[in-house]
Formats: C-alpha cells, structure tokens, sequence
C-alpha cells in the first residue's frame, strides 16, 4: 500500500484536490446518481491512458502514438461497416470485432518495433497516419446511431469495460510476463541474461496496448453515440500526459495501468473543473501542460531522492 | 549427472586464432585465467552461446550454439558487469531473484506472492544474503549481497553447468568465503562450473584445472600439483614455465 501511494502520491494528491474542488464548485453534476455518467464521458481518456501504458512500461523508447486513431478506426468499422452495413449488433460481435482489430494494429506496430526494429516513435507515426486516412476513407462525415447497448456502456454501464480491464490487468500482475515486461523494461540487457524472451515480451506489450485501444475505441464509440472519424486521434497525446501524470516512467520499467488510470481522471477532473468555470479551451491546454511539467519534474525529484536514500 | 560433460571442439576465439578442444566434466571446478581481454571472456561467453565462433560446443550431444540453446539445456550464465546486464534497479530484492524463474511461483494460472517468498528464503538461507526486507530495492545492498541475489537468480534454474564471469569482483572477503564454499558444494552436486576470475589466488585455491588464455588462443592447461601461481603466471605472459 505504502508502495502504491509513493509511487502514485502526486496523482492519488491532485486527484483528491480536484475532487473536492469539483464537488463544491458543481454539486449537482458531481451528485453520485451523476457518477457513472461521469465515469463514461471520462473513459474515452481513461482507456487512451491504459491503452498507451504497456508500450511504455516495455521501456527502449517504447511509445504507441497511433492510439488515437485505433480508436477513431475501431469506431468506424463497428458502426459503419459492421452495425450499419452488415447489420451485425450483437456485442458478442461487435466487442470481439473492436479487440481483434485493436490487437492486430497492435501486432503490427510491434513486429515492426521488435522485429524490424525500427524506432517505435517512427514505426507508429507511420501507422497513425496509415489509420487516419483509412478511417476517412471509410468513413468521410461522422454517422449515427450506435446500438443501445453500446450507448449504455456510456451510461449505467459505464464500470463494466473498465472493470474487465481491471480485472485482466489483476490477473496479468500474478503472471510472469508482468514480471518480465518490468525487467524489460528496467533493463533489457539484463533481462536478456536473465534468460527473458525480451522481443516477445516487448511484442506483446505493443498487442496489448492495440487490444486495450480497441476497448478505448469502444469506450469513445459508446460516449459520442456515433461514429466520427476525427475525434480519436485527440486522444493520443492527452494520454500520453496523463500516464506521465500517473507516475509511469517513460523510460520503462515503472508504474502501471493504475497510475496511468489516475493520471486520466487527474485530467478529466481538471477539465471539468475549468469548464465549470468557464475558461477558454486556450486555457485548458494551459493548464494540462503546466500540470504535467510540475508532475513529471515531482516525480522525478522523487525518484531522485529515493535512489539516493539507498545509495 | 554424472557422466555430465561439456565438450568443446575446435574453438577458434577469433578469426585466424588457433582452435582449442577441451571437456568439461560435472563435479569440476574448471578456472579460466589469463590477462584481461586474451580471450578468456571470449571462451566463457562461446560456452553460453552469446558469442559466434566458428567450432562448437556440446552439452551431452545437444549443440549450443546461441544463448537460446544453452538455456535450454541448463547452461546457466552470470555476466561480469552487475550494474549493466546483471541487476535491475528498480525493482525489488524479490522480483530481481524471481526474475529468470517466474513460472515457478504458479498456482494455478497466477503467481503466488507466497509461494515466491518461500522460494527466495531457502536460497537466502543458502547463501547467507544478509538483506532488510526482500520489498526493498535491490540498490539497498551491498555488491556482495547483490551479487548474491545474482547468483541465487541463477541457481534458482537448476542449471547443470555453471558459467561465472569473475564473480568475485567488488565482493568482500568474507563473503568470498561463502560463495567458494557454495561452489564447492555445488560441484559436490555434479554441477560443472566454469569460473574466469582475475585473481589467481582464486582459481588456485578454488579450481580443480586451469586454462590460461594468450591471444585467443590456450596457452596452458594446468591441474592439480601442476597449478601453481609461477606456472600460471608464466602462461599468461606467454614465457616458458
């Protein structure tokens, strides 16, 4: 526990701030009948930050930029083409669709970062705009409806992907390729003595970062209610704050999906506070950036501090 | 176990070096010397498959020929450079132990914390690691006691043999007299360990036979009554005993 508040402290810190802040400034929208509404418009964000985290814990400038558009992809494809088209509505399609599709862009950043080896930074700009165009391409001007049961994940059902994501990410704690994705992403050479598969495990972080995008996809499908090509690509730097937010170092090896979601709700909470203020969308990029400078440099001198107490 | 050998045959450690062949047995404490960088390191990391040279090595028939290999067959390597390929700084005591093993630790399909605890207790035992907690970071210890957990990472695999990069270095006196002990009794097993060491004091009162390298090549084989630090010396700069 001690562990988790160190490592989170600063996120777990602002998030009760604003917490409370956003409690008295809008009581009624913030009234727990409110709260999982509230958690659906925030898990678009939350699944971005999830999604973007393993990528990251795999360490060697390990990043997933093309998150966003998985998203934005993942929406086109199962309104468009699957529920509107082929008329498939059943979420026993639709979800499955939504995460195959996720897992295998995840699949193919990864063997073009462990496998080619091409900088991850390079291999997935090129795939986000590969995706941006493609979803364009299917899906020119935003359409509508998404089924009912999709729009209720936004609503009343808002926990349950995000629950399930919890839970697999419980379950993946207690197997060894947590353990491995960490000493990969601590120290590769290390791992790689230590008898890791260091390319498979890194190839799976980037298939899990692309399944967990597809959940998020999912997420932002059932929040608009429709599909719209072009919000997805929004997400992929605002999560990348907001897992840097939640303590997960960017060099690899540290943190976690919890962190990561914190850091998502610190940001949720921050724009809704500021929007109950009424402050410019200006502004609000403002604030983002002057919160993730101040947490990163916090974390940092943390990390600092500790390293030296055991020096 | 005990007809356990490692066989080397026609090792070349650089192009254009003259080949060396030699066997390993289980229950040998086999030491490699020579001046740093005459290709002794060369040797040790060919027999981890880390390394490609032209000749080959055999574990009881199986070919090692990369590092995949020799995991496979129990050919255990414990790199030199702690700091850089051995430990993980940032992670706990514990999970730098569990690290090469994790499978173990399954219950059912998830790791058992408990079950991992247990583990890493009898190889503290064994070892003598003296450590605050295992939660701790492992930057908490001293480089005896790291090179310890380093070394309980690797038994922790069974391995039958036992490749040691001077693992020694930086590591007290006292603790020195543990892991020799340890090794000693190790060999007991019918483990086979191959050590480079830098100090010939060490291979002489460890190791049951020698292998001096000069210029990537085997300059002297020495066992027994034969081994001696004037003998050892002379080899290593390539000077008639």
């Amino acid at each position: 526990m001690t562990r988790i508040f160190g490592r989170y402290g600063f996120a777990i810190g602002i998030l009760v701030v604003l917490l409370i802040a956003n409690l008295v400034m809008n009581p009624a929208r913030f009234a727990p009948g409110n709260w999982p509404t509230l958690l659906g418009l925030a898990a678009p964000l939350i699944g971005a930050a999830l999604a973007s985290t393993p990528v990251i814990l795999a360490g060697r400038g390990g990043i997933d930029i093309s998150v966003g558009p998985v998203m934005g992809l993942v929406s086109a494809v199962v309104i468009k083409v699957l529920y509107l088209d082929a008329g498939l509505a059943s979420p026993f399609i639709l979800w499955p669709a939504a995460l195959l599709i996720g897992a295998a862009i995840g699949a193919f950043n990864g063997a073009m970062a462990t496998v080619v080896r091409v900088q991850p930074i390079v291999a997935t700009l090129g795939t986000y705009l590969i995706l941006g165009g493609l979803t364009l391409t299917i899906l020119p001007a935003p359409i509508g409806p998404a089924p009912d049961w999709l729009k209720a994940m936004a609503g009343a059902w808002s926990f349950l992907p995000l629950g399930l994501i919890a839970a697999l990410w419980w379950a993946l704690c207690r197997t060894p390729f947590h353990d491995q994705l960490m000493a990969v992403g601590s120290d590769d050479r290390a791992a790689y003595t230590a008898g890791v598969p260091v390319s498979l495990t890194r190839f799976l972080a980037y298939v899990l970062t692309g399944l967990l995008a597809g959940a998020a996809g999912m997420m932002l499908t059932a929040l608009i209610g429709s599909a719209d090509p072009k919000v997805g690509a929004n997400y992929t730097l605002i999560a990348i704050a907001a897992v840097a937010l939640g303590g997960v170092s960017l060099a690899g090896g540290r943190g976690g999906l919890l962190g990561a979601a914190i850091g998502a709700v610190d940001i949720f909470l921050l724009q809704s506070l500021l929007t109950a203020f009424n402050v410019s969308t200006y502004v609000l990029q403002v604030a983002y950036g002057t919160i993730l400078v101040v947490a990163v440099v916090l974390i940092a001198l943390q990390d600092r501090s500790t390293k030296r107490s055991h020096a | 176990m005990a007809d356990l050998s490692l066989t080397v045959r026609d090792l070349s450690l650089r192009s254009n070096a003259a080949p060396l062949s030699t066997r390993i047995s289980g229950g040998e404490i086999v030491g490699l010397a020579g001046l740093d960088g005459h290709g002794q390191d060369v040797f040790l990391r060919s027999l981890a498959g880390l390394e490609r040279n032209s000749g080959a090595v055999d574990l009881q028939g199986n070919r090692i020929a990369t590092f995949r290999d020799a995991e496979r067959n129990a050919v255990v390597y414990v790199p030199r450079d702690r700091r850089s390929t051995g430990i993980f700084p940032g992670i706990s005591i514990l999970d730098n132990f569990a690290i090469a093993t994790p499978g173990r630790d399954r219950r059912g399909p998830l790791i058992s914390a408990k079950a991992r605890r247990a583990r890493y207790e009898t190889w503290k035992e064994r070892l003598q690691i003296k450590a605050p907690s295992p939660e701790a970071p492992i930057t908490a210890l001293s480089g005896g006691n790291q090179q310890k957990v380093l070394l309980a990472r690797a038994l922790a695999r069974d391995p039958k043999v036992l490749l040691l990069n001077d693992p020694t270095r930086g590591v007290d006196v006292a603790t020195r007299l543990v892991l020799y002990d340890l090794f000693r009794d190790l060999a007991a097993e019918g483990m086979a360990l191959v050590i480079l060491s830098s100090e010939i004091e060490e291979i002489l009162v460890l190791c049951n036979r020698v292998l001096v390298f000069r210029d990537h090549a085997l300059a002297a084989e020495m066992a027994g009554e034969a081994m001696g630090t004037e003998a050892v010396i002379a080899a290593m700069f390539g000077r008639a005993a």
